[in-house]
């Protein structure tokens, strides 16, 4: 595709050391993602499994889940909706396959730009978030592939835990992506946050 | 602070939902007098007791659900998906 290559919302942003010098600091990755948001149309659910199975290897996760492939991760976020996401590339090729894999199926939205996500991991993480997030993260209640949105310092941020660590892929507009991102700081100043 | 379990994403906080009313008012069919749409608009019965109503989980999973709440009490006995229906216990 001949679209520029585009600027990341937190290019801005200083990388290092963030509050305080612990041992353990959580550690922020600011990937580059292809975001694509996928709608179902009326009575095409089996359609849709069955093309999402011939394109991507896999099922439409479910309620409340994710499911990754070799290149590319599903998340559910509301009833007939969901992400896909992937490491960014070519610009739109994400959008490209899927609304060819989907066609009349299901309506195919290029979010790339509309959201960023964030990636938090360390062993206080949990804690950090828990300071905005409503959202039980206990392994009991909470864990890898799952996924939930809900409203983070009054911003709405789809949580995606991607393994034990844990690791919390969080996933905001990409305008409020520098305001999360400073309330994240402020969370996670007594343990060090750490931008790679 | 209420916890609605939506049927979708689980117990979650009122914060994350917002309030849609009266679930129970039906719309008058199109000759229907101005009066019944005027009783359409603006009257609600107002009960102390249980009563249906609309919740939409706009912070979650945006879905519109039928919540029977008590008015008295705040207890949230059933939440429901738009086209179920919800019966109003009596007392």
């Amino acid at each position: 595709m001949s679209a520029p290559e585009p600027v990341h919302p937190l290019a801005a942003v200083a990388r290092g050391r963030h509050g305080a010098a612990g041992a353990a600091p959580l550690r922020v990755a600011l990937p580059a993602r292809e975001i694509v948001q996928v709608m179902l149309r009326r009575g095409q659910d089996a359609a849709f499994a069955a093309a999402m199975r011939a394109a991507l290897g896999m099922d439409p996760p479910g309620p409340g889940q994710a499911v990754s492939g070799s290149a590319v991760t599903a998340i559910w976020t509301q009833p007939g909706h969901w992400l896909l996401t992937a490491a960014r590339r070519n610009e739109g090729a994400l959008a490209a396959r899927a609304a060819e894999a989907f066609a009349g199926m299901a309506a195919v939205a290029d979010q790339s730009h509309g959201r960023t996500t964030i990636v938090l991991s360390g062993s206080a993480a949990r804690e950090a978030l828990s300071r905005g997030c409503r959202l039980d993260l206990h392994p009991r209640a909470f864990g890898q592939g799952r996924a939930a949105h809900t409203p983070i310092a009054q911003i709405g941020c789809l949580v995606h835990q991607t393994d034990d660590a844990p690791t919390f892929e969080l996933t905001v507009f990409s305008t409020l992506a520098e305001p999360f991102l400073h309330w994240l700081l402020e969370a996670g100043a007594a343990y060090g946050v750490e931008i790679a | 602070m209420l916890r609605i379990t939506c049927p979708h994403c689980g117990a979650r906080d009122e914060l994350e939902f917002s309030y849609r009313g009266d679930a129970t008012v039906t719309r008058p069919g199109p000759d229907a007098d101005a009066g019944a749409f005027h009783d359409y608009l603006y009257l609600r019965r107002n009960p102390r007791g249980w009563q249906v109503e609309w919740w939409q989980h706009n912070g979650g999973c945006r879905a519109f659900l039928k919540v029977l709440r008590h008015t008295v009490t705040h207890e949230v006995r059933a939440v429901a998906a738009a086209t179920e229906t919800l019966e109003v216990p009596g007392a």
